[in-house]
This record gives C-alpha cells, sequence and structure tokens, in this order.
C-alpha cells in the first residue's frame, strides 16, 4: 500500500445474496457488489426502497449471513468478532428496550462492549448532550418520539467511539433542525478521523455530506463515484435527475 | 468454525450428553422403586380427576375424589363410595385416610346394612383385607396397623390378630393410647402377665394413660381383667 | 461470561413488566390462597388439600411462566428489532443465549419464591411448623421449571410463537407419562416395541423424577442423594437443550 493512499475501512468483493423464500421461490437482495470505502470517508449509499441497501449493511454487520463475496473492515475479516469493537451501527426505525431510560440504554451497550464503568459514565454525559438528551435523562424510552429514538440510537452507535459508522437512514423522523444537525455531527465525525457509509433515501441529505455515492437498485450497484462526477457522467442537473437517469436506464437494460 | 464443524461439535456434545443421562436415569429409577414412588395410571374417561392425574397431579386428583367421597358419606350414600375410595388409593397410596376411612366404612357401617350374615361376614372381611392392602403400601407407620388391629379387637373380636396388629402398631411412632389399646388386647387374648407387663411400661415412660395403670395392674392381678366385678348391691 | 450476565439482567427486568406474566403470577397466588376455602374437611385433610393445591398449582403456574416468559425473551427481540443492535455490537450468540436463560432462571426464582412465601404462610397460619420434606419439592419443581425454560428457548429460536406453545406444553404432558408408556410397551410382545419405547424413553424429558410431592405431602422423605441426582439430570438436560438453541440461533439471520 502506498503511503499518500488511504487504507479501506470497507472492502466488499462480489457480494451476493440470494433469499430462498420457498420452492422455486428465490429473491436476489444483492447481486455482486463490489465497492471500496476509504477510511475517513462519508459515502452515501442510495437506492428507491427494496433496492438492497439495508441488505448490504446487515451483510457488512454479520446480521445476514453472504450467498457468496467477500468482505474486508478495516482490513480485517468481517466475520471476527472484535472488529465489532470498532464499529457503531444505527438501525432502520431504531427501537430501543422501552423500560429504559437514556443513560441507562447506553449503560447497557456499554456493559456488552465491555467498557468500564467511569468510560461509560463519561461518554454517557458527553453523547446525551451531543445529541440533545441531556435534559430528557429521567424519561423512559417508551414516552420517546420517533426523532428521539433516532437521536438516543446515535448516541447508541457513537458510544464506543467507533472507526467506521454504518447508518441505515439515519435522518428518518428528524425534523429538518434535527436534521442538520445530525449533518454536522457527522461532518464532525469525520473531521475526528472517523469513516461513516450511510444509507438513505432521501436524495438532498446525501448530497449535502457524502464525498461519494453509490446508487442501488434492485440489488445491483449501477453507478459509483462523487457527486460532481456521476452529474457530468450522467447529464444531469441536480442529484434528483441523477438518481431517476440511473434508475431509467437501470430498466431499459 | 465453519458451519459444518459446528454442527458435528453440536451433535458430539450431544450425543455425549444423553450418554450421560441414561444412567442418571436409571439410578433415579432405582431410587424411586426403593422409596415406593411408583407410577400408577388411572384411567377415567370423563372425569376431571383423569385428565389431573394424566397432568401429572396425582395429589391434587385424589383430593378432589376424596371430596366426593366425603359428600356420599354424608349424604348416606356409602355404597357408591367405594369405587371411588379405589381410585384415592390408586393415585395416592401413601394417602392414609382413604385406607383408614375405607376399611371403617366396610366393616363397619356397609357391614351393619347387610341383612344376611354371611354378607355381613364378608363386608367385615372386605374391610379386613382392604386395610392389609394399604399396609402393603404404608408399612412403616402406625396408622393402618392399629386400624386393622382395632378391627379385629372390637369388631371381629379375633384377640389373636388383634394383639398382632396392635403390636406392630407399637413399634413406630404414634399416639400415647396405643399402647394402653395394646394391654387391652392382651388382656383379652388371655396374656394377663404380658398385659400387666404392658402397664407397667406405660407407667415407667411416662405415658399420659400412665395414671391409669397402679389401678389396671391391681385389677388384672386381683381379677385376671381390668374391669371390676360388680359389688352386689347391699339389701 | 460477563455480557451473558449483563443480558440476563436485562432479560429479568423485561420479563418482570410483561403484562402475562403478572396476570398468571396473579392467579397463581389466588389459587394458593383459595385453598383457605375448604373448610368444611377436617384440619388434617385441609392441610392435605393446601398441601396438594399449593405446589400443583406452583407446578402449573411455574410452568406457565416458565413458557410464556421465555418464550416472549426471545421474540421480543426479533419483533422489536433490539437484536439487530445488539448483534453488531461485539456480543456472541453463545453469551446470548446464556444470558436469556440466565435470565429466565432468576425469572423464575423470583416466581417461585414468591409463591413459596405465600405457601409457607398458609400452612403456618394452620399448623405453626413446616416440613424440610415440602421444601424439596419446591426445589424440584425450580429444577423442573429449569428445564422447561430451556427447552422453551431452545423451541423458540426456530419455530413461531403458537407453535412454541403447543410443542412445550405437550412435552411437559408427555414428559410426566413416558414411564407409563414405558411400561405399557413392555408388555407388548414385540421386542422392537421394547426397544423404540426404551430409546424415546431416555430422549424425551422424564418430568415424573421431579414429582415427588404426592409422597411429600402425606409425610413422605426424600434424601438427598435423590434431589442432588434428580437436579443434575435437569442441568444436563438443560444443557442439551441449550446447545440444541444455539445450534438453531447461531446461524440465524437477523
Amino acid at each position: 500500500m502506498e503511503t499518500n493512499e488511504k487504507a479501506a475501512a470497507l472492502r466488499i468483493e462480489g457480494l451476493t445474496k440470494i433469499f430462498h423464500l420457498g420452492r422455486n421461490k428465490n429473491v436476489v437482495a444483492l447481486d455482486n457488489l463490489s465497492l471500496e470505502i476509504k477510511e475517513g470517508e462519508i459515502f452515501g449509499l442510495l437506492g428507491p426502497n427494496g433496492s438492497g441497501k439495508t441488505t448490504a449493511l446487515k451483510l457488512v454487520l454479520g446480521l445476514l449471513f453472504p450467498t457468496s463475496g467477500q468482505i474486508e473492515i478495516l482490513g480485517r475479516d468481517y466475520q471476527n468478532i472484535e472488529v465489532k469493537n470498532d464499529i457503531g451501527y444505527l438501525p432502520e426505525n431504531p427501537y430501543y428496550y422501552r423500560y429504559l431510560t437514556g443513560p441507562e440504554i447506553l449503560t447497557f451497550y456499554g456493559r456488552i462492549f465491555g467498557m468500564t464503568k467511569e468510560i461509560i459514565k463519561e461518554r454517557k454525559e458527553k453523547l446525551l448532550k451531543l445529541v440533545g438528551l441531556y435534559d430528557q435523562q429521567h424519561l423512559s424510552l417508551k414516552h420517546f418520539s420517533k426523532g428521539m429514538l433516532e437521536r438516543i440510537g446515535l448516541a447508541v452507535a457513537m458510544l464506543n467511539d467507533p472507526k467506521f459508522l454504518i447508518l441505515d437512514e439515519p435522518t428518518t423522523g428528524l425534523d429538518p433542525i434535527g436534521s442538520r444537525e445530525t449533518r454536522n455531527l457527522l461532518l464532525d465525525m469525520q473531521a475526528a478521523g472517523k469513516t461513516i457509509l450511510l444509507s438513505s433515501h432521501y436524495l438532498s441529505e446525501i448530497e449535502k455530506i457524502s464525498n461519494r455515492v453509490g446508487i442501488l437498485h434492485q440489488g445491483k450497484l449501477l453507478t459509483l463515484g462523487t457527486i460532481p462526477e456521476l452529474m457530468t457522467q450522467w447529464k444531469a442537473e441536480d442529484i434528483e435527475d441523477l438518481f431517476i437517469k440511473v434508475i431509467e436506464w437501470s430498466k431499459q437494460s | 468454525m465453519t458451519k459444518r464443524t459446528y454442527r458435528n461439535a453440536s451433535v458430539a456434545a450431544l450425543v455425549l450428553l444423553f450418554l450421560l443421562l441414561s444412567p442418571l436415569q436409571d439410578k433415579i429409577d432405582l431410587q424411586r422403586k426403593q422409596m415406593g414412588f411408583e407410577q400408577r395410571l388411572l384411567l377415567m374417561p370423563g372425569q376431571i380427576a383423569g385428565s389431573l392425574a394424566l397432568g401429572g397431579f396425582k395429589g391434587l386428583a385424589a383430593d378432589l375424589l376424596w371430596l366426593q367421597v366425603e359428600e356420599l358419606f354424608h349424604s348416606g350414600q356409602s355404597h357408591k363410595m367405594l369405587p371411588i375410595l379405589r381410585s384415592v388409593t390408586f393415585l395416592q397410596p401413601k394417602f392414609i385416610t382413604p385406607w383408614a376411612v375405607g376399611g371403617w366404612h366396610l366393616s363397619y357401617n356397609i357391614s351393619v346394612m347387610a341383612k344376611d350374615p354371611n354378607e355381613k361376614e364378608a363386608w367385615i372381611q372386605a374391610g379386613v383385607d382392604f386395610l392389609k392392602e394399604g399396609i402393603t403400601y404404608n408399612p412403616e407407620r402406625y396408622d393402618l396397623y392399629f386400624e386393622l388391629g382395632w378391627t379385629f379387637y372390637h369388631k371381629v373380636k379375633n384377640y389373636a390378630e388383634a394383639v398382632k396388629y396392635l403390636e406392630l402398631a407399637c413399634k413406630f411412632p404414634g399416639p400415647d393410647y396405643l399402647p394402653n389399646v395394646l394391654a387391652h388386647a392382651y388382656e383379652k387374648n388371655g396374656q394377663i402377665d404380658t398385659a400387666i407387663e404392658t402397664w407397667r411400661e406405660i407407667l415407667r415412660s411416662g405415658n399420659s394413660f400412665g395414671h391409669l395403670s397402679p389401678r389396671h395392674i391391681h385389677n388384672l392381678k386381683t381379677y385376671g381383667s381390668t374391669i371390676t366385678p360388680e359389688t352386689p348391691k347391699k339389701k | 461470561m460477563v455480557k451473558a450476565i449483563v443480558i440476563a439482567k436485562n432479560t429479568f427486568q423485561e420479563s418482570l413488566r410483561l403484562r402475562s406474566y403478572q396476570i398468571i403470577l396473579v392467579f397463581a397466588l389466588l389459587l394458593l390462597g383459595s385453598s383457605q376455602l375448604f373448610s368444611f374437611l377436617t384440619p388434617a385433610e385441609q392441610l392435605k388439600m393446601i398441601k396438594d393445591v399449593s405446589l400443583s398449582g406452583i407446578e402449573f403456574f411455574g410452568m406457565l411462566l416458565a413458557i410464556f416468559a421465555s418464550m416472549t425473551a426471545l421474540r421480543s427481540e426479533f419483533e422489536t428489532n433490539t437484536i439487530s443492535t445488539l448483534f453488531s455490537k461485539p456480543l456472541k450468540r453463545s453469551d446470548f443465549i446464556l444470558g436469556k436463560f440466565l435470565g429466565m432462571a432468576m425469572v423464575i426464582t423470583l416466581s417461585i419464591i414468591m409463591m413459596s412465601v405465600v405457601f409457607i404462610g398458609l400452612i403456618l397460619l394452620k399448623q405453626r411448623s413446616f416440613e424440610i420434606s415440602l421444601f424439596s419439592a419446591l426445589f424440584l419443581i425450580w429444577a423442573e421449571m429449569l428445564v422447561i425454560v430451556a427447552i422453551t428457548l431452545a423451541v423458540a429460536a426456530f419455530a413461531s410463537t403458537a407453535f412454541t406453545l403447543i410443542f412445550v406444553l405437550f412435552l411437559f404432558l408427555v414428559g410426566h407419562l413416558t414411564g407409563y408408556g414405558l411400561s405399557m410397551a413392555e408388555r407388548m410382545k414385540n421386542p422392537v416395541m421394547h426397544v423404540v419405547a426404551r430409546f424415546f424413553y431416555k430422549i424425551i424429558p422424564n418430568f415424573e423424577n421431579f414429582a415427588i410431592r404426592d409422597q411429600v405431602v402425606v409425610g413422605g422423605t426424600v434424601p438427598i442423594s435423590y434431589l442432588l441426582k434428580t437436579f443434575g439430570y435437569g442441568i444436563i438436560y438443560a444443557a442439551i437443550a441449550l446447545i440444541i438453541c444455539l445450534y438453531f440461533f447461531r446461524y440465524r439471520e437477523v
């Protein structure tokens, strides 16, 4: 590896996932996906609903098992459980144990990471302030709004100070102010050297922060690159136009 | 670990554990037999008791049936009690009360209702046999030995048998009146010296009936009976 | 192991908040209290009734609690998707399953203690003493419930809620009848039946091993050696169930 080239935070090669739903009923959720995300990059995975975005993220996290292909995270085999110490994950529509409060949820996951009491205490306070839930410390999660759940989810994802953040639809349920706050947070994280992979179907959100994007449709990666590159390549006026053109092209071929 | 290796390891572990389980189950079965924890299956279609017995709640089933017995007795339908009594003792042979009460019903209440002397005899004998069966399941307790001894003493008037069973009753922990009744049985069986010795032992042991001993010993020595003959009335 | 305990504690706290758990527990305590109603019996018979009803009730409701709470402990993680967050962390699946089992063991222990306290109270009201042998019966009921928890987790790892409930209830019933099945099969002339029956007798969990209350209630005692053997049987069977659970769970997609 050349010294001026950044290491790959994520390397996926030929990743395929076929769901066997019954006799002769197979769904190809992901078809031969290959991509590389450099350390310190924010990568946006775009695609309509059912395109395979969540499947791709879950495969990387080891929640689903690939039919074929290789995955390497931070230079290590993705199946190595230790790798998860360096990953933070925010699922789509996050949901946590209802009877716990914000600080209690963070303590719970902190213990799963094997963090000491002192570290948990320090991070809890910092993160709750960061996501704007410090004043709601005594509220149990069953009283949280969707937006609040997203925010505590983000806190959980950042709890272990991960090198690699994987966020599935992070701005769902957030109002414009909340979305902007989240975007700024992610940019701060990038500035701190973290790599971020986020999936979304909110095109404008992705456009504002991603260094590169990839567009998925029906399990296939149709195009990949920086937004200016792709706009030129596809002769698109804006990101919405780009998205539509890529999808249309895929439908025709 | 690959999926295949993991599967093989799991199967190996399961086989090993089942192999451990098998001799342990045999040991448990043996000990249950030694302790008299037999399994008894009672199929009574259509009765709650049946399904409870099958569900493993035999004690509860026995209790429900016992409630029925109580009700039948109090409503004067003693003859209907027998099959249910049988079920209760079948389900829970270590439940003493049904044996004792059953034996009593057979030898006393039901025999009294029979008009034919032979039939009367048969019912009394049925009571004796019932108690003897109860003893085979409860050989380490005084209760049924006493009931049987008392039946022989009071109903059958076979004092030799009465002595035999009352002696057995006295071998196990029981109430204070046991040696008292045995002493009377010795007396009725013509074993006066043994009766006297028994009353002496009752006194020595601090038995609550000890205060009767001096009088009974005196009467046995003087009259050969604890009951004194009537003093002729002075004219 | 430490992570398993974290999962266990969370499972314990979650289960206590389950509506179904609370309802079953209340019914159990009411039933125990109702055994006071048999005042028309003689005191000795009433005492026996209280013991029978209470111990049977503790076993029956303990079983319901074990099944419902264990089933929910696993299914809810899938239904609410908390499981995907959990497994995105460095948590082994074996620690997760062990944690669920330990958490449920804590739930069962607490439930049996609560029911036992009521039971002991009822007995003391009637006779001012409590036979040690009754504790043996409670101990074995507890051990039996641990086996039921493990079996429920094993089935819930791959089956639906309805199937799990029916299957475990069925197994509970069959597990009390294996001895009868064996003795009936041994009366048959076909030697193949003997071998088959013996095989199933050894495989199916024999819940009758834990049944000593019928004897203990009428004054019998049970030696410690029997309690230890039966407890050992329970632990081994629970381990078998947990291995099966982990086998299905380990490669289960989340």
